[in-house]
């Protein structure tokens, strides 16, 4: 039998520490402090790595070079139409992979029938690698979001609907015996006990998901040219100007912290009853 | 406390679960095999047609020359994170001032997608497998690494405590007493790690490359050779589940202790 912990992957620790109020506010200003001292010597230290030509200049920009490029990058509209278009095929993906998958998990772990006889093939299919349909996407739409769309909502359909498969299965014995005893309407079992109990199941098959579907989504862009970041990256390579394509790996990058801040705070509020979160910002 | 059903009847309901567990499987390998038999869908041949494909070219006359290269990058690439990730996890675990200091620098290298650093790899490591084996091991070293280092902090002070007044120090201290205690967040990054490393394996031979799973499948693409692309696209299912079973065996061997003692605290 698999847990949560298991499956799940922990939150940072950067993100983690965000909501510990240290007791004084010097102790949390020393601690930004050092944040950033940390950060400048590794901008630093990439910059010395370029200039001295330990890594060459033709593969990898300096952080200026870089900071650069992107300066009249950010006023042009092509360079947010990629983003956007990065971000349109993520959040639809991952929108209709939740609209499937959840309401799929939810009802085969409320049955015991239908959760041994499903358990084995959605687990089986959950370590397909998404990457193997590539081609098959390719084929069939060619270079467009529907083919990143399709990719992505096949790497993030599984985690999810599984996820929220165990979320219900494992459903506290005695909370749900105290459900029936009580007579419960159905409604109030649905809304009061299973959903609270399997939402945080389902929050972690959200995350994993969607850090996996940013490695899809720039992966069919890059490879399959579909349009967004990962197509302006190669555009870029063709170009030979290394400097624009690292503003774009730089793009991803935000991109994937932003959205993982983002899924973490929204997971941490929508769930603060939950012990483990109160034990995390305990 | 727990109610237990006799040896028979447990048995009896086991093989019920297996049995349940494979028949949508077994079904649905069926169903597809008897109604794609006369499909005349370029893009979704009959099963047979995938199968006969399979095996002409993976068992075995491309094993060698491509399965084996793929699964040999992702290995040493796996390796080199677990190596690099794990020991660098502890030292940071130990020293909680470096960790918090540099974990912002850490997220964001984590957040950059291995994938989006393939032409910049190209072209510094050239067409290699290197390249291939680099790119998996920065895509696979963040969750080993973050979950290391968590894992680490997250050590019962008691634990420290008693060890330091019992003079436990030095590699025992690390080997016997830190690692194990660290080791079942280790092993979470590490499941994470590897279906990000299949992915970035697979990614990075499709451009670059002339051999490997990722090469061929592709290849069968553009010349529209497409039960061969299915062929690949099967193998790949069989080995991310293979991988699987794997890592499951070598979890189950490393964390016995600790399934051990949460049954012992459960009772």
């Amino acid at each position: 039998m698999k847990t949560a912990a298991e499956i799940a992957e922990p939150s940072s620790a950067l993100l983690g520490d965000m909501s510990i109020k240290p007791r004084r506010l010097g102790a949390r200003a020393r601690r930004y402090g050092y944040a950033v001292a940390a950060a400048v010597i590794a901008l630093a230290l990439w910059q010395a790595a370029v200039e001295s030509g330990l890594i060459s200049r033709a593969a990898v920009a300096s952080p200026v070079e870089i900071a650069r490029a992107a300066a009249p990058l950010i006023t042009k509209g092509e360079t947010w139409a990629a983003v956007g278009d990065t971000i349109r095929s993520w959040s639809e993906g991952l929108g209709i992979s939740l609209v499937v998958a959840v309401p799929l998990g939810l009802l085969t772990g409320a049955n015991e029938l239908l959760y041994k006889l499903t358990r084995f093939s959605f687990d089986f299919l959950r370590t397909i690698p998404p990457v193997a349909i590539v081609p098959l996407a390719l084929l069939l739409y060619g270079a467009t979001n529907r083919m990143a769309l399709v990719l992505i909502v096949f790497g993030s359909v599984w985690p999810m609907l599984l996820q929220s498969m165990y979320g219900v299965h494992q459903v506290d014995a005695v909370a749900r015996d105290v459900a029936r005893a009580y007579r419960f309407r159905l409604r109030d079992r649905i809304f009061r006990l299973v959903l609270p109990s399997a939402a945080p199941f389902v929050a972690t098959g959200v995350r994993i998901a969607a850090t996996m579907s940013l490695l899809l989504a720039v992966g069919a862009e890059l490879i399959g040219g579909a349009p967004g970041i990962g197509d302006q990256i190669t555009l870029e390579q063709q170009n030979g100007d290394i400097p624009t394509m690292f503003v774009f790996v730089v793009a991803s990058a935000l991109l994937g912290l932003l959205v993982n801040l983002a899924l973490i705070n929204l997971e941490r509020r929508a769930l603060k009853w939950h012990s483990a979160q109160r034990l995390a910002s305990a | 406390m727990a109610f237990r059903p006799a040896a028979g009847f447990r048995l009896k309901t086991r093989l019920l679960t297996v049995v349940l567990e494979l028949a949508l499987p077994v079904g649905a390998v069926a169903a597809w095999w008897f109604l794609s038999s006369r499909s005349t869908s370029v893009f979704f041949p009959p099963l047979s047609e995938m199968a006969t494909a399979f095996h002409q070219t993976w068992l075995f006359a491309r094993w060698n020359t491509d399965a084996v290269p793929s699964l040999d990058n992702l290995a040493l690439g796996f390796l080199i994170s677990c190596v690099l990730g794990i020991s660098l996890g502890v030292f940071l675990g130990l020293a909680p001032v470096v960790a918090d200091a540099i974990t912002p620098v850490l997220e964001f290298l984590r957040a950059v997608p291995g994938v989006a650093l393939l032409p910049a790899a190209i072209l510094l490591l050239g067409i290699g497998p290197q390249t291939r084996v680099s790119l998996i091991a920065f895509g696979t070293i963040w969750p080993i690494l973050m979950n290391t280092i968590d894992g680490v902090r997250a050590i019962d002070p008691m634990i420290r405590d008693v060890t330091k007044s019992y003079q436990i120090r030095g590699p025992g201290w690390l080997w016997r007493i830190v690692l194990p205690a660290a080791s079942p967040q280790i092993v979470a990054g590490m499941r994470t790690a590897l279906s990000i490393g299949i992915t970035v394996m697979v990614f990075s031979e499709f451009t670059g490359t002339t051999n490997g799973i990722g090469f061929q499948i592709l290849t069968a693409e553009r010349a529209f050779a497409v039960p061969q692309m299915w062929a690949g696209m099967i193998l790949l299912g069989i080995i991310g589940y293979l991988l699987n079973v794997a890592f499951r065996g070598f979890e189950h061997i490393v964390l016995r202790w600790h399934r051990g003692m949460r049954q012992l605290a459960r009772s």
